[in-house]
């Protein structure tokens, strides 16, 4: 597809940021392929709470950017049903935390049903939902694609900058699977040129593949497997012992949990022998222990000499700034951890 | 290929689909004690009159999506029985090939789909509403559920939602009295589910399921009122559940003596037999003739469905992820 002048909001594309990204890919995916639907509670007039749907309402009407009741548990079983009708719905759960009311419908229905129909009925859907704290304590603040990775039969992205934000959304819209994609809270409004892994975001149409993690940062020491905003977290600490203790860390974003690179990570780990997997998701149960069950399974266990796992600890988040330090993982922890490691 | 008319049926008709129902879920039951099925089994034994009072109002086009206990509106639907039963049999040449089991069919041409999870049905009808009014076009979304998923938070959401926009969204509510063990009085707030209609200033009505051509005239109308856009309808049939929740069930819930007289004066198809003949409708040997093709039809069906191949172990895998 063409630039579009119209589509593309920002003027200076250094100032784009993660929420203006989402928006252009949407806006470009919908333009193309009228089945495309956005629904969810402030999507339309307001324009999403992070601002990545606005602008929609007016350029494709009320039919197909329609604002939502509180009503979750409705929503995304109307997006079940729309994907039956011949629809590619977007729906967005303002919040992964408010899945608890509506998980039903994405474990039950969206999930199951490619597979349950033994291929008959596809679910090209997109469930758009905002993960991460800040700040918001223990119900507005969980990442949650552990439980989502869980479960079979969903695509599991989330973006970490705005370059991947818009290429992964455009790719999510072409998918036959179910996709969950998870934008950092932290990120949605932050400018392209506040972000240590900032690739320009070009104004036309393209897509980042599922299932291909990103080296964005080389380094021999030691291997940091993360994704969504513990990349830029990692990638700040990384910069910091790089300084202090010349030790120097090799980033990968996952970019996607399912499908997982771990050809990647396994490359990196037979030259780093060290690996850090950082999550802001729960520890227990979660990312950080598939990825090193994975690489044990893979490499054998007298493949590495250290394996940390620094992730969300299993507690609710805590309200208190000082709490709340004290068990999520930031770019000061992941440093210590790495001085830790040697 | 059904046999069961899903456009302007005849009384005899309607009763030889009420028949069909019957054996069809007769012969699953057959199929569970023979381990041709080895998970759970519901059957909408008792319950024909209401599947067979939806025959006449449902266009291809409408959708429908149904509960756990689903084979009867699939027949109603149109869905391919032989492909149904293969389906519920766990055979490869199933209407999923076997991946979805009874619970779980799913035809997307007939536009017809159900769900394990009670309650949850409404909100995927919904969505085809959804779409039918963006597209404009004059089909209806129904979806079916019990009395017991009518206490459900979907029903709230779904209800108003459809009465807000006005979507051509119909809620059968298949009130068979109870939620496995729950009699539907102890747990629900009033008398009938459709007097909720009020609330969303929607079309509500309750009937006896126990003749189709009652709920046949019924369900007509609430079709009608979604498809002409007046915004949504609640129908609730009344009905008999003969058996257990599902196959093993013990039902000791309810008294035998209870269940005894149930079948005896709840039975859709003896009643409508007497009914047919009373009114000079049909002749006893028009409908002997009726059951005997309808048992047919049945025989036929476990027949090539027994003959079918069970699913390749190797094939596990497929029909997950299909990706761009």
């Amino acid at each position: 597809m063409a630039a579009d002048q119209t589509m593309t909001r920002v003027v200076d594309r250094a100032e784009i940021t993660t929420s203006d990204a989402i928006g252009e890919a949407i806006a470009q995916a919908m333009e193309a392929d009228p089945k495309i639907l956005v629904m969810g509670e402030d999507v339309g007039t307001y324009g999403g709470v992070f601002g990545a749907t606005d602008g929609l309402l007016q350029r494709f009407g009320p039919g197909r950017v329609r604002d939502m009741p509180i009503s979750e548990m409705a929503f995304t079983g109307m997006g079940v049903g729309l994907c039956m009708a011949g629809y590619r719905p977007v729906v967005e759960v303002m919040f992964v935390d408010f899945i608890g009311v509506c998980l039903e419908q994405i474990m039950n229905a969206m999930s199951k049903i490619p597979y349950m129909s033994g291929g008959n009925v596809r679910m090209p859907m997109v469930v758009k939902t905002a993960a991460g704290s800040i700040g918001s304590a223990a119900q507005h603040s969980q990442c949650l694609w552990g439980t989502f990775a869980h479960l079979p039969g969903m695509r599991v992205v989330m973006p970490a900058n705005p370059h991947d934000a818009k290429g992964m959304m455009a790719e999510a819209l072409r998918q036959h699977d179910p996709v969950v994609f998870l934008e950092h809270k932290a990120l949605m409004r932050r400018k392209l040129s506040a972000f240590r892994n900032g690739s320009p975001v070009p104004a036309e149409f393209y897509r980042v593949p599922f299932g291909k993690a990103a080296i964005v940062r080389p380094g021999s020491d030691v291997t940091i497997v993360t994704v969504s905003k513990g990349v830029e977290d990692s990638l700040s600490a990384a910069q910091e012992v790089a300084s202090s203790d010349g030790i120097e860390a090799e980033v990968i974003d996952l970019r996607t949990i399912v499908p997982l690179d771990m050809e990647t990570v396994c490359a990196s780990l037979r030259k780093t022998r060290r690996l850090l997997v950082v999550d802001e998701d729960y520890l227990s149960f979660g990312l950080s222990g598939e990825v090193v069950a994975r690489v044990v399974e893979m490499l054998g266990p007298s493949s590495f000499d250290k394996v940390v796992r620094h992730a969300m600890a299993d507690i609710p988040l805590p309200a208190a700034k000082s709490l709340e330090d004290a068990v999520l993982p930031g770019s000061a922890s992941i440093a210590a951890v790495l001085r830790r490691m040697g | 290929m059904s046999t069961v008319p899903v456009v302007s049926p005849t009384p005899i008709e309607r009763y030889r689909a009420m028949v069909v129902m019957r054996r069809f879920e007769e012969a699953c039951i057959r199929g569970m004690q023979q381990k041709e099925i080895h998970g759970e089994l519901h059957t909408g034994i008792g319950q024909e009159g209401v599947a067979a009072g939806m025959l006449g109002s449902l266009l291809v086009g409408d959708a429908l999506v149904s509960t756990h206990r689903n084979h009867l509106h699939a027949i109603a639907k149109g869905v391919s029985m032989q492909a149904l039963m293969a389906e519920i049999f766990e055979r490869e040449t199933g209407l999923c090939r076997g991946r979805g089991g009874h619970m779980h069919p799913f035809d997307r041409e007939k536009r017809f789909s159900a769900t394990g999870i009670v309650g949850s049905s409404l909100p995927v009808a919904l969505g085809y509403a959804y779409a039918f009014q963006l597209e404009n076009v004059e089909n209806v979304a129904v979806g079916v559920t019990g009395e017991g998923g009518s206490n459900a938070g979907a029903f709230h959401e779904c209800m108003n939602i459809a009465a807000t926009w006005k979507l051509p969204f119909v809620i059968l509510v298949e009130n068979n009295g109870w939620a496995i063990s729950v009699p539907f009085n102890e747990v629900t707030a009033t008398s009938t589910v459709s007097q909720r209609a009020s609330g969303y200033d929607a079309w509500g009505q309750t009937v006896d399921g126990l003749d189709p051509d009652v709920v046949a005239t019924a369900f007509a109308e609430a079709m009608l009122h979604a498809r002409s856009r007046r915004g949504p309808a609640i129908l609730e049939v009344t009905c008999a559940r003969f058996r257990g929740h599902y196959e093993g069930d013990h039902d000791g819930y309810r008294p035998a003596e209870t269940r005894k007289r149930m079948r005896e004066s709840r039975d859709p198809l003896k009643y409508y037999r007497e009914k047919l003949m009373v009114l000079g409708l049909a002749t006893d040997s028009q409908l002997a003739t009726a059951e005997n093709s309808a048992r047919d039809e049945i025989a036929t069906i476990v027949a090539a469905v027994k003959a079918a191949p069970n699913p390749d172990p190797s094939e596990a895998m497929r029909y997950s992820f299909v990706g761009v």
